[in-house]
């Protein structure tokens, strides 16, 4: 069984680094030359760098409409993330899947295929509403399914035609160059049966959240997976907070399913879920550049070094 | 009052040469010893580049030769310039990045959050050419299936919600296609400057939209009266609403030290036109007004370059040595700023101008052609 790491970049998570609007100036007897036109974007970079530095394998940018368009972060730094694969998260609202789907190809094109495709769990009626998305909150589903459908059948025949409820083409499909790429494995996440159940007819990779039954609903995923004639990899997002010693890993805020520990005791939980059946792990912890430090220095030699006897085995 | 100036990134690939249409440089025509492919060498392996490196020397190139940026083309067969903006944003200074854009293939307030990101990653470069399609089975193709009148309607109230969530941190609206409850970008995100809108459409639905909505409004060339005609038409619709129009230029330029050596290019690119390319262009559908304007012309069905010249400096057969419109302009430096002073003084307030190789043309247009631009206005006002 293989793993994949991913650090987690979350675009409005704190909301005042690297924002010259929201920071006081330096005081005036201070000399200060930095460019002007400063924001997070360059902090974004920094991140994305720190993780590929550390020895992650991915970046995941989970979706939050209160910050800035994730698509167009990843784009931003994709070519100053090295290997990393970078995957963000989008709700099925942003229009055209064939648009979409023809941006996931360029992406592909100029990062050697790096890109990830997650698409947001639905969001609530008014948040929807403000987003200009006027789709029946009984008809997402739906939606999610044929945007899929229509991504990968215009990606990968052509000449391609669909007509659903949400989503029509006629004759269309890419041709050469633009097929020649992968495309992107797509992501989901959700808890109930429900969420799972779509993952197995759509997704490649499902993301959990911590839960005492983790193992249930990755045996879950497998077996509806299997209905589908598919396979359906398991992914955990697991917030972390590892310190050199275990009475130093308390946070300010409790944080659900947050594993805190000393190094080891985090290493050692991080493998136990990979013995659970977990192949795609994302690491979330804040502030996004010092903990991809801690973590990538601290915590990921001592994963792999568990790991690798399994590897051997396996 | 000064004129904007925009060079043009190739999204489908780019030629060595004006003489020979054959797309070698870029993975969109088959491997060959001449063909350079970055991603690709010359045996089909992976190399370490890409195209969109490509696409970065020539940004690099048109900011540093005077261009305020580029024009970033979105057909079925190229890449997406929002895609390509994204990845040079870090990669670049000035060049400003005019990404053609139908509003119909994306939902307005998730394109302002990615438009308004766009602007805070380049320190406020992103501007739109806004296109609303030709119709035809290209439409179809991109799954839209909305008619041409009707598309036009569509763009205008797709601006309306973009600069509403824009502008307004409780914005809402209820239309025929979309309807908003208390939208609004986050609030750094509604700092940033609104984007320039670039319009193009030739017809009466797309210039009533344009009075409405476009700060340029874009024309391919056209013979110059008929062009300096509809900008007139343009600015005093657009002054009747209580607005200002301003009108812009796309043009391709052959433009080489003696206007011989640029008239030989030409002669030499259209000697090589094939059958097949001729074809592809007769086979050409949609519904675009634009589009027919231009292709009174006729170039499939021409023999000889020279039934295709237009008018002095200018030549109707663009399209058939690379992708895009018919009329071009042909001759020596002076000559090819002497033309663009002259659409200066029918009321083109702006170009996007273009040549093949998009990069060493960036440079040599840049070099040779733009510092001389004013001298014949400048001696015309002196005349009068």
């Amino acid at each position: 069984m293989s793993l994949t790491l991913y650090w987690q970049l979350a675009v409005a998570d704190e909301p005042r680094r690297a924002e010259p609007r929201l920071n006081p100036a330096l005081p005036p007897q201070i000399s200060d030359r930095r460019a002007g036109g400063r924001n997070r974007f360059d902090y974004y970079a920094q991140i994305a760098t720190a993780a590929a530095h550390t020895g992650f394998d991915g970046l995941y940018l989970p979706h939050r409409p209160q910050g800035d368009d994730n698509r167009i972060v990843a784009g931003v730094i994709a070519r100053a993330a090295g290997h990393l694969a970078l995957v963000p998260e989008f709700p099925a609202s942003v229009g055209s899947a064939v648009y979409a789907a023809k941006q996931a190809v360029s992406f592909q094109r100029a990062t050697h295929d790096r890109l990830g495709w997650a698409i947001a769990p639905d969001e609530d009626p008014d948040t929807r509403a403000a987003q200009a998305d006027s789709v029946a909150q009984g008809d997402l589903a739906e939606r999610l399914g044929e945007f899929l459908t229509v991504a990968r059948g215009v990606h990968g025949a052509r000449p391609y035609s669909f007509k659903g409820r949400h989503f029509e083409v006629l004759d269309g499909g890419f041709d050469a160059p633009l097929n020649a790429v992968p495309f992107p494995p797509v992501y989901l996440r959700g808890e109930d049966e429900a969420a799972i159940a779509l993952s197995a007819r759509y997704a490649d990779i499902h993301l959990f959240t911590p839960s005492p039954d983790l193992a249930g609903r990755i045996a879950l995923l497998g077996d509806l997976a299997r209905q589908e004639g598919r396979h359906v990899a398991a992914g955990l997002i697991q917030p972390v907070l590892a310190r050199e010693f275990a009475d130093e890993a308390h946070g300010e805020t409790a944080i659900p399913g947050l594993l805190a520990g000393d190094h080891d005791t985090v290493a050692a939980a991080l493998s136990g879920l990979v013995a659970q059946g977990v192949e795609h792990l994302v690491l979330a912890a804040s502030p996004g550049l010092e903990e991809a430090y801690r973590i990538g220095q601290h915590v990921l030699p001592r994963l792999r070094a568990r790991l690798s006897p399994i590897r051997s085995a396996a | 009052m000064s004129i904007d100036i925009y060079w043009r990134l190739p999204t489908h690939g780019c030629h060595h040469s004006i003489r020979h249409g054959s797309y070698d440089r870029g993975d969109w025509s088959p491997p060959s010893p001449h063909r350079l492919a970055p991603g690709l060498d010359a045996q089909g392996q992976e190399d370490a580049y890409r195209y969109i490196d490509h696409l970065a020397e020539i940004a690099r190139a048109a900011e540093s030769a005077g261009f305020l940026g580029g024009l970033i083309p979105s057909f079925p067969q190229t890449d997406d310039p929002w895609v390509i903006a994204a990845a040079l944003a870090r990669e670049t200074r000035s060049f400003r990045f005019m990404l053609a854009f139908q509003p119909g293939f994306g939902n307005p307030v998730h394109a302002a959050r990615a438009t308004a990101s766009l602007q805070r990653a380049t320190g406020g470069r992103t501007l739109f050419n806004i296109i609303t399609g030709g119709g035809g089975p290209s439409q179809l193709w991109w799954g839209d299936s909305v008619s041409h009148d009707d598309r036009y309607s569509r763009t205008s109230e797709w601006l309306d919600v973009f600069r509403g969530v824009w502008s307004s941190p409780d914005f809402s609206h209820d239309g025929h296609v979309y309807q908003v409850r208390h939208g609004g970008l986050p609030p750094l995100l509604r700092q940033e400057e609104f984007p320039e809108i670039w319009f193009s459409g030739s017809s009466e639905a797309a210039l009533q939209v344009a009075a409405r909505h476009a700060d340029y409004y874009l024309s391919w060339l056209e013979p110059f009266d008929q062009l300096g005609e509809k900008f007139a038409r343009v600015k005093e619709r657009t002054a009747a609403l209580g607005g200002e129009q301003k009108c812009a230029v796309r043009v391709d330029l052959v433009a080489r030290k003696t206007q011989e050596e640029a008239w030989r290019d030409i002669r030499l690119g259209f000697e090589n036109v094939d059958e097949a390319t001729r074809n592809a262009w007769r086979r050409q559908g949609g519904d675009s007004v634009g589009a027919a304007r231009q292709s009174a012309l006729r170039p499939t069905e021409a023999r000889h370059y020279e039934d295709l010249i237009a008018g002095p400096g200018l030549w109707g057969g663009f399209n058939l040595l690379r992708g895009g419109p018919a009329l071009g302009i042909v001759g020596s430096y002076e000559q090819c700023a002497e033309q663009l002073d002259a659409l200066i003084a029918r009321g083109t307030d702006a170009f996007i101008l273009a040549g093949t190789p998009h990069l060493e043309e960036a440079w040599r247009v840049g070099e040779e052609v733009l510092p001389l631009l004013g001298r014949s206005s400048a001696q015309l006002l002196a005349a009068e």
